[in-house]
């Protein structure tokens, strides 16, 4: 009850933020451009042709082939642009709750640091989900309605969609317990979202390099960090009814916010406010 | 069991260059008001923190309510004010109240009436719904006090509580706190404002530099014994005749005669003959210094110790 307090706490400091509400106006933008975008022609209860963009589209095999195109689309759109205005939305709920004069309103209630921690975190996982499902539900209907073609691979985008944000948001919170600036972890959380893909092309890196010692480091640093690139190939598999090959990146990345948290929560457990 | 108990609590910034507590021991029972008084930078609110687990001590062991200050749990009985509180200006007052309620572990109707009661008595009720960021300073505090109500504490940490409130606020406040503390509370008080604590303090604690210069009951602080103001109409000459003769110290300050006696009986011989020599007197009390000029008297007296 008390963790769930916080997490609404959390969640209604998000909605106070506009960039929370701008990215749900986004989000129905894009479904209400589906809507109109994605034209049917039912006859006798058949569907006669369907056009989208005013190009029409023939055989069944096509338009399963656009739909999940169009699924991949919005979930590759979401998958960095969603996370990345999450990010940026939830910068600053860690550093302001340690604020002086309101972590110390936390603390003093009868609530473990844990519980106050996990329920920044839960917080914004809360709302960032609440966002992203949103679109992948609303769109998925659109889209499933008027096709008739029910692609619950779709939904796995949002999983997926969260988690990696769970995992960039697992290290945002250990950044702003160590520094307190929203500025600052977001700039590092970023810096990691855009560089664990080049971390892909890490054979081509050594070969540039002479001391295998940079070898270890760039392995070392893929194997520790969120996979995000190849996250999103898993998501694109998914939406489009693919098998996938490796679920390494995905419980890899799992673990890296399962030990983030576990470091946060030590060192939040050992400051002084 | 003490309401609080500190055993050498010792805190240090700055690997140990600034002491903020030395070596602090500390009780208050249950069922006072006790004011912790001092110069900025004395500890006072470092203490208040360590009790409730925002800092941790260097060293030293402390309990709060019979339970060691690690334990999150006795917070369950713990209200408190921070100096510098800061609610977030989007919520309601109403809203203050229900999150902050539900983490000391109310709910449903218990917490609803409560959150009506608190506004009622900080006289918010008619700004339940509107949000923090238009409230005035005294407003703030108010709602601060509200909050550090909500779940009807045993124990009550006060960081400047009259901060921005004006006279009558501050009376209403007061009052409010007395009316606590006949309700069987404890209220541990910080505050700069010496006469607020001199009128409404049970006990006190002098700290400077970290370290515990006074503590004991305000009324044994403040009284000077065996001194009497005494107030007569115009016979100067006649109570300088007779003091002279018992050998009474006389002096005068500010309008007022002051007389410095062996014992009671040698007070009632002065009345007697004053009374007998046709002098009318119009007040003779205690004389007691203001706890302003005793807590500079004590800072003073131990400048240059702190290190």
């Amino acid at each position: 009850m008390k963790l769930w307090s916080i997490i609404l706490l959390t969640f209604r400091e998000s909605l106070a933020k506009k960039t929370f509400m701008a990215f749900l106006g986004i989000s129905t933008f894009i479904c209400l451009l589906l809507i109109f975008a994605l034209n049917l022609d039912i006859v006798n209860g058949m569907q006669s042709s369907v056009s989208l963009f005013g190009q029409d589209i023939e055989s069944a095999a096509e338009i399963t082939k656009i739909l999940f195109g169009i699924e991949s689309g919005i979930a590759i759109l979401l998958f960095s642009g969603g996370i990345f205005m999450s990010l940026f939305a939830t910068s600053s709920l860690v550093p302001s709750l340690l604020q002086e004069g309101y972590i110390d309103i936390f603390i003093s209630k009868p609530v473990s640091r844990l519980d106050i921690l996990l329920g920044r975190y839960l917080g914004a996982i809360v709302i960032v989900a609440l966002n992203i499902f949103y679109l992948v539900i609303f769109s998925g209907a659109i889209l499933s309605i008027k096709t008739g073609i029910w692609n619950w691979g779709y939904l796995w985008a949002g999983v997926i969609i969260v988690l990696t944000f769970g995992a960039l948001f697992a290290l945002m919170t250990f950044l702003s317990v160590l520094s307190r600036s929203g500025p600052l972890s977001l700039m590092i959380t970023y810096l990691v979202l855009f560089f664990s893909p080049m971390l892909l092309a890490r054979d081509e890196i050594y070969a540039l390099l002479s001391s295998p010692v940079y070898g270890y480091f760039f392995d070392g640093l893929y194997y520790f960090l969120p996979k995000t690139a190849e996250l999103g190939v898993i998501l694109q598999k998914l939406v489009s009814n693919q098998p996938v090959e490796s679920w390494m990146p995905l419980w890899s990345s799992m673990l890296f916010a399962v030990f983030m948290l576990a470091v946060t929560a030590y060192i939040f457990q050992k400051k002084n406010f | 069991m003490f309401a609080i108990e500190t055993q050498h609590l010792s805190k240090f910034y700055s690997r140990g260059k600034v002491k903020a507590l030395q070596n602090f021991s500390l009780t208050v029972e249950q069922g006072k008001i006790f004011g912790l008084l001092g110069p900025n930078g004395a500890g006072k609110t470092t203490f208040i923190k360590i009790v409730l687990g925002i800092i941790h001590p260097n060293g030293g062991k402390a309990s709060i309510l019979g339970k060691p200050i690690t334990d999150y749990k006795v917070h369950r009985h713990i209200g408190y004010l921070s100096e510098k509180h800061h609610f977030p200006g989007f919520l309601t007052a109403g809203r203050v109240l229900y999150y902050f309620g539900k983490m000391s572990g109310l709910t449903g109707s218990a917490l609803e009436k409560r959150m009506d009661e608190l506004l009622e008595l900080v006289k918010l009720s008619d700004w339940k719904n509107h949000k923090v960021r238009e409230f005035s300073k005294g407003m703030q505090q108010r709602l601060g006090l509200a909050h550090a109500l909500i779940n009807d504490p045993k124990l009550i940490f006060l960081d400047e509580p009259t901060d921005g409130i004006d006279p009558v606020g501050r009376r209403e406040i007061r009052d409010l706190l007395q009316l606590l503390r006949d309700q069987g509370k404890t209220i541990f008080l910080n505050s700069h404002l010496l006469s607020e604590v001199e009128r409404i303090s049970d006990e006190i604690a002098i700290l400077k530099d970290g370290r515990l210069l006074k503590k004991g009951p305000v009324h044994e602080f403040l009284a000077v014994d065996r001194q009497y103001q005494l107030k007569i109409a115009q016979e100067k000459n006649t109570l300088e005749a007779i003091c002279q003769k018992m050998s009474v110290t006389l002096s005068q300050t500010d309008g007022a005669f002051m007389i410095s006696v062996k014992n009671d009986e040698q007070l009632n011989e002065l009345i007697d003959r004053l009374r007998s020599s046709k002098v009318l007197i119009r007040a003779i009390v205690p004389y007691k210094i203001s706890l302003e000029d005793f807590f500079i008297d004590v800072i003073e007296e131990n400048e240059g110790d702190g290190q």
